[in-house]
Formats: C-alpha cells, sequence, structure tokens
C-alpha cells in the first residue's frame, strides 16, 4: 500500500512534517531536531526503495497518475533515474546539513520559538526540490518552483541583520522577476500545444514547431532567463553572491548545494523532454547554452579570485561550477550530460561541506576573511582537513568525486567536436585552485600566534565526515551513482 | 481608526461578509470561486474588524497563536484527505474510487471529497490572511 | 502589407495588452529606485501573464464554464487557464505578502526605502 504510492508519498511526508513544526514552536527545539532528522531518514529510505524498484523493473521510468486520472487529464508524477539521482542528492545533503544545524541554531536565531519556523522552511524547500524532482506535469513544475523560491528567500532572511534583509529582498525581486518569465513561457507552450503533461506537449510540440517557430523560441528563451536567474547562470547570478554569504551557515550550504541545482534540473527535464533534443539543435539552442556556461565557468572562478570574504569567495564559485553544468546540458551528447549530472551530484556534496567547514571556521575563530587565516589549520584541524579534501574535491583531483564529473565533461566535449570548451574546464579547473589553494595555504603554513584548539562540536564534524565520506567513496567507486547518471542522461536524450 | 461611522457600518457589514464568504467556499464546487477565494473575503472580513476596532479587539477574537495552529490544520486537513485515497488502496487525492458517495451533479452534496477539501482550503486561507495582516501591523517589539 | 499587420494587432487585442503591461512591469521594475515601486512592477507583469494565460482560453460565441443544462448546445469556454490563473494569483499574493513583510523590516533597519541610499548605507555597513 505505501510502496506503490513511494513517488508521491516523499513529497508528502516532506510536506506534512514542514507543517506539523509549527504546532511544536512552544516546546523544546530538540523535539523539532529529532523529527526533522527521522523525516530526512525516512525520505533517505524511500529514496532507496525506489532505485531498487526502478533497477528491477529494467530502468523504466515509474508512471504514477495522481488521483487516478491519467495523462492528459490528470498530473502525472514520472520517477525515473533523474528523479532517483536528485532525490538522492536533497535525502544525502540535506541529512548533514540537517544534523550540522541543530548545534548552534537556537543561539544564531536569537530565539526557541524561531527554531521551528526555520526547520519549517527548510522541510518546505525540501519537499519543493522533490516535486521538481517527480513531476511529468508543466504547471506543476512552476507551482513546485514557487514554493521552492520563497522558502528559499525566506531562509535567507531568517538571520535577521540588515545585510541578510536586504540580500533576501533582492534575491525575492529577481527571483520573482525569473519566476514571471517562466509563467510566461509555460503560457506561451500551453498556447502552442495545448497540453501541459510534459510527454503529451513533446508530441505536440514537434508537428507544430516549425508552425510557430517564433513562439517557441520565445518560450525557450523565456524558460532559459527564467530558471537561469533562479540557478545563477552568469549574468543573472547578481543575488546570489549578497544572498549566500549573508545566511546562516546550513541555510547557505542548502541553497548553494541543492536549491540552485534543482532548478537546473527542472530546465533540463524541460528543454529535453519537451522541446526534444533534435528541436533544441536546430534552432542551436544548444550552442547557447554552451557558450553562456563557457563564460560563466571564466567570470564566476574571477570573480572569486578577487574575493577576501571566504563565503563570498564560496559563492562565487558556485557561480563557476553552475556554468560547467550547464556547459554539460549544451553539449548533447551522453558522456556529456552524464558528466554535467554526476558533476551537480558532487558539487551538491562538496559545496554544502564547503560551506559548513567555513561557517564552523567563521563562528568558532570568527575569522571571515581570507587573509586573516592564518593559523586555522592548528586551531580547528579536523574541520581545515575536512576542507582541504572538499577542496580538492572541488579542483577535480583524482580518486575523488569532482573528478569523474569534470573527466566525462572533458570526454563529451571532444566528442561534440568543441575543443574550446575543453580548453575552458581545464582552465576552470586551475582556476579553481587558484581561488581555494590560498586558503588551505594561509590555513596551514601562514605562522601565527595562537595555538589553542578550538575545534567545533561533535555533532557538527559528524556531519561534515558523512558528507566527506560521500566525496571520497564517489571518488574511488562512482559506480552505481556513475550508471544511474548515464540512464538519466539516456532517457533525457533518447525521448 | 476611532471614527464613529466606520464602526457602525463595519459591525453591520461583517456578517454580511462572512456569510458570502462561507457561501462562495460551499459552492466552489458548483460555481467560480472555490477555497481560496471564499477564504480570502472570510479572511478579509476579519481584517477589517481588527483594521477598524483596533489591534486589541481584533487578536481577542482572533488570537495569533489560534491563527497559526488553524494555518497547519488547514494544510494537514488536505493531506489528510489525499491519504485517504491512499489508505483505500487507491492513489493519492482519488474522488470516486474511495467510495465516497458522489450525489447527484449541481447538488449541494455532490462531488465526492472535493467540498471537504475546499473547507480546509478555505479555513486555511483564511487563518493565513489574518496572520500576515498580524505580521505586517506588529508595533515594535523587541 | 501595413494594413493587415494592424488588423492582425487589433483582432489580437488582449496578447498586444499583456505585452504592453509586461513591458511595462519589467520597465519598473529596472527602472525606479524606490523599492515599494519594483515591487509593483512585479505585480503589474504577474498581471499581463494572466491576462495571455485567460485570454488564450476564451473560444468566441460559448459562454461560462458552469454546468448547467440549458447552456450544453452552446457550449463551453476553456475552464483550465482559468483554474490555472487561480493558483497564479495565490502564488502571486504571497510572493507579495513576503516582499512587504521584508519592505517593513528593511524599512526599520534602513530609515528608507529607497535602493541607492540603502546599498551606499550597505557599503558604508560592511567596511
Amino acid at each position: 500500500m505505501i510502496q506503490e504510492n513511494l513517488p508521491v508519498l516523499l513529497v508528502v511526508t516532506l510536506l506534512f512534517t514542514a507543517y506539523l513544526l509549527p504546532i511544536f514552536t512552544k516546546r523544546r527545539p530538540r523535539i523539532i531536531e529529532l523529527l526533522v532528522v527521522t523525516v530526512e531518514c525516512l525520505i533517505l529510505g524511500g529514496t532507496l526503495y525506489l532505485a531498487g524498484l526502478i533497477a528491477r523493473q529494467g530502468r523504466a521510468p515509474i508512471i504514477y497518475p495522481a488521483g487516478g486520472w491519467p495523462a492528459p487529464w490528470g498530473i502525472e508524477l514520472s520517477v525515473g533515474s533523474l528523479s532517483i539521482l536528485f532525490l538522492l542528492m536533497i535525502a544525502g545533503v540535506g541529512l548533514p546539513v540537517a544534523i550540522f544545524a541543530t548545534d548552534g541554531i537556537t543561539w544564531q536565531l536569537r530565539s526557541r520559538q524561531r527554531v521551528a519556523w526555520f526547520f519549517t522552511l527548510y522541510l518546505l524547500l525540501a519537499a519543493a526540490l522533490a516535486g521538481l524532482a517527480v513531476t511529468n506535469d508543466l504547471f506543476n513544475v512552476y507551482v513546485f518552483v514557487e514554493v521552492a523560491t520563497i522558502s528559499c528567500c525566506a531562509l535567507v532572511a531568517a538571520k535577521d541583520d540588515p545585510l541578510a534583509i536586504k540580500a533576501a529582498f533582492r534575491y525575492l525581486l529577481l527571483a520573482t522577476v525569473g519566476s514571471g518569465f517562466i509563467f510566461a513561457g509555460i503560457g506561451l507552450i500551453y498556447l502552442v500545444t495545448g497540453n501541459l503533461d510534459m510527454t503529451f506537449a513533446f508530441t505536440e510540440l514537434s508537428q507544430r514547431a516549425y508552425t510557430y517557430p517564433h513562439v517557441v523560441r520565445l518560450a525557450i528563451s523565456f524558460f532559459v532567463i527564467g530558471f537561469g536567474t533562479k540557478a545563477a547562470l552568469f549574468p543573472l547570478h547578481l543575488w546570489l553572491p549578497d544572498a549566500h554569504s549573508a545566511a546562516l551557515t546550513p541555510a547557505s550550504a542548502i541553497l548553494s548545494g541543492l536549491a540552485v541545482k534543482g532548478y537546473i534540473i527542472a530546465l533540463a527535464k524541460i528543454l529535453y523532454i519537451i522541446v526534444g533534443p533534435a528541436l533544441l539543435q536546430a534552432l542551436s539552442i544548444d550552442r547557447i547554452l554552451l557558450l553562456m556556461g563557457m563564460v560563466a565557468i571564466v567570470a564566476g572562478s574571477l570573480l572569486a579570485l578577487a574575493q577576501d570574504e571566504l563565503k563570498r569567495r564560496l559563492a562565487y564559485s558556485t557561480v563557476a561550477q553552475v556554468g560547467y553544468i550547464f556547459l554539460g546540458l549544451g553539449l548533447m551528447n551522453t558522456t556529456g550530460l552524464a558528466g554535467a549530472l554526476f558533476y551537480a551530484a558532487s558539487h551538491a556534496i562538496i559545496k554544502a561541506c564547503l560551506f559548513l567547514a567555513a561557517g564552523a571556521i567563521i563562528s568558532r575563530t570568527g575569522k571571515e576573511r581570507v587573509s586573516q587565516m592564518a593559523g586555522v589549520g592548528r586551531e580547528m584541524p579536523i574541520t581545515m582537513g575536512i576542507f582541504t579534501i572538499c577542496s580538492f574535491a572541488l579542483m577535480g583531483l583524482p580518486l575523488l568525486s569532482g573528478f569523474i564529473g569534470k573527466w566525462n565533461l572533458l570526454r563529451g566535449s571532444i566528442q561534440a567536436g568543441s575543443f574550446l570548451a575543453s580548453l575552458v574546464i581545464i582552465l576552470g579547473s586551475l582556476l579553481c585552485a587558484g581561488y581555494l589553494l590560498p586558503v588551505i595555504r594561509t590555513a596551514y603554513f601562514v605562522p601565527a600566534g595562537t595555538t589553542t584548539t578550538k575545534e567545533t562540536s561533535f555533532l557538527q564534524i559528524s556531519s561534515m565526515l558523512i558528507l566527506t565520506v560521500f566525496v571520497i567513496v564517489l571518488g574511488i567507486a562512482p559506480g552505481p551513482l556513475w550508471n544511474l547518471a548515464w540512464q538519466a542522461a539516456r532517457d533525457l536524450l533518447g525521448g | 481608526m476611532k471614527d464613529y461611522i466606520l464602526k457602525r457600518v463595519v459591525i453591520l457589514l461583517l456578517p454580511l461578509m462572512q456569510v458570502f464568504g462561507l457561501y462562495v467556499i460551499f459552492h466552489g464546487h458548483l460555481s467560480p470561486g472555490g477555497g481560496f477565494a471564499g477564504g480570502m473575503i472570510v479572511g478579509l472580513g476579519l481584517v477589517c474588524y481588527a483594521a477598524v476596532y483596533g489591534m486589541e479587539k481584533g487578536t481577542d477574537k482572533v488570537p495569533d497563536r489560534a491563527a497559526t495552529l488553524i494555518e497547519s490544520f488547514g494544510t494537514l486537513w488536505y493531506g489528510a484527505v489525499g491519504l485517504v485515497g491512499v489508505f483505500k488502496g487507491t492513489l493519492f487525492l482519488s474522488n470516486k474510487a474511495t467510495g465516497v458517495p458522489m450525489g447527484q451533479p449541481a447538488a449541494l452534496l455532490s462531488g465526492g471529497w472535493i467540498l471537504v477539501i475546499t473547507l480546509g482550503v478555505g479555513i486555511k486561507v483564511a487563518s493565513t490572511i489574518v496572520t500576515l495582516f498580524y505580521a505586517l501591523t506588529e508595533e515594535e517589539e523587541s | 502589407m501595413k494594413v493587415s499587420l494592424l488588423s492582425r494587432l487589433l483582432a489580437n487585442y488582449p496578447y498586444v495588452a499583456a505585452f504592453i503591461l509586461f513591458a511595462i512591469g519589467i520597465y519598473g521594475v529596472i527602472a525606479s529606485s524606490n523599492l515599494l515601486r519594483k515591487l509593483l512592477g512585479i505585480s503589474i507583469m504577474e498581471s499581463a501573464i494572466f491576462l495571455m494565460f485567460i485570454a488564450s482560453g476564451n473560444i468566441t460565441g460559448r459562454g461560462v464554464p458552469i454546468v448547467d443544462a440549458a447552456k450544453e448546445s452552446v457550449g463551453y469556454v476553456n475552464p483550465l487557464p482559468q483554474a490555472l490563473i487561480l493558483t497564479g494569483i495565490v502564488v502571486g499574493v504571497s510572493t507579495t505578502a513576503f516582499a512587504l513583510a521584508l519592505l517593513v523590516k528593511l524599512h526599520k533597519y534602513y530609515g528608507t526605502l529607497d535602493a541607492r541610499i540603502i546599498y551606499d548605507k550597505r557599503e558604508a555597513d560592511k567596511h
């Protein structure tokens, strides 16, 4: 009974718990934190079960019509390899970040009552992203995108200081303009095809696209602009550095790791399932995505080099890595797309861990800027060690998960015949080393006065260690996740 | 606002607003409106009362905490109706397949679970409007 | 050629109006320095999209989509866009309410709603 309805139950459980939490505002925060961690574990278990189910039936997606009405009359959920990949990301990153947040959130929010609201927003964001992963209906995508946007902005505004509120308002403004564009794009697709279900819209669109070429092109550009604003594609990234550096640490980790990827995966679903690879190549959208990805990598990395505050440097690094994923989306071959999806998953884990480590360093030692970070290697050895491993993974060193993604992006771009893209990928890695190695060098090798250890608490270290173990395991034995990414790429390109 | 005319007019209009709002909610499956529009009308009635008579009288009628609890309750109600479908063996949010009586079309008690869901949505939206109003007009409290 | 373009524009007047409103809304967001006016620009932009959606569901000569035995022969207008727009309006209301709450807080912290003054104060705060 629960097994057949698992796709919708994952989203519903998160939503249910998110709305259960405000009832407990007056209780002790421990109950709330326990509830959140339990729900995340349940989601992880449910996703693994679904993954096993799909693997047993030959990798075909599970179709779930909500309310018993099949498409095109009703909303269908379609759980394929791409959905499983993203659900694993949500559960796998959401759980450690929630564990990290339980330590110290009461002090940081300055009130016991606001802990319940913070975790409500956290679970709402997870629910919206899970919904984005499983849905197969275009308007459902819009609803979940809106829920995710408002939860993200509220998470940024949870920290009640002037910088955070200004950053949250700017994020809300730009994200709502993006939502407006997405809604307009959905309207245009509905005007041309008369269907809101993705598979049905594809069949209609492939017949009608040549009768209405301008409308289709307008709709695709609206989608790219709308989702690009929310995913911080250069030059639409202006809200990201302020928002991610001014937010609370667990909020930055979740925003940079999961929320940004959620919008990119939604865009990939819309572009590949509705418009289809053939039409994308005929309208040269793939070349445009490739170009924008390359520009984002170079611009984001160069801007990151110029930042002195640690969190802002990591935020601009997210802008650059989003460029990698867009580059993979524009390559149009299975290797490149699978590499991009694998890189998205590994970047989520790495960036979340980096933000958590940076937050721990800032809150324990009070040092916000890279230039001040002398001696941190001695003050917080374990945290700095975790930071170092994750930085090496982001640079793409072998034996860590970032390497697999970048290597396959490289292979994909050579297969697609774009040597410029290969050069930019390598250049991006060099620039990444350029803005991450000075942090490590200053922390370990620059002498400083203090030698007292101010290491952070057990809960925070264990959550960061879980993420680091994921990074190392995915680097040494990428098999299962790589197969998932490969199958997802085949599903997207084959349709 | 301490205007005499406003207070008399609002106290006469308020019952009409509530009844109209409830009418829109209950006929959600038969005529335009439904949960959201009806809930807004009910909520705005309460907001009018709080705006004209002052926040203390407003919060006496609908306390802060009650509004928040009703909000959560509304969403849980919706989820519970959806889960009825799951527990009876059919899919989430099923209507006829769960065995609920469907009634005659165009009668008030028809449409299965739709009326129940509309009620839940209406209550939730009303309490959301009230909560938003309280949040936007709260005085300086540090 | 010109006449046919003008007559086509006049025949599709809801979409022309939606486009003009969209442009006005975006212009409001970009060009005004008061944060409240930017928010109003977003509201106008969303109204434009609602207009486009609903106008797309209209079929000339048919009636309101409420089931009524007397109107079966005439037929009904497409009711799906209307349901979608109801959801869209709810989303717009929530976003506006949240943005207004943030504006109240911003005014409390900075004393003004002018984006340029807040930017200068924020830069001064950071250094």
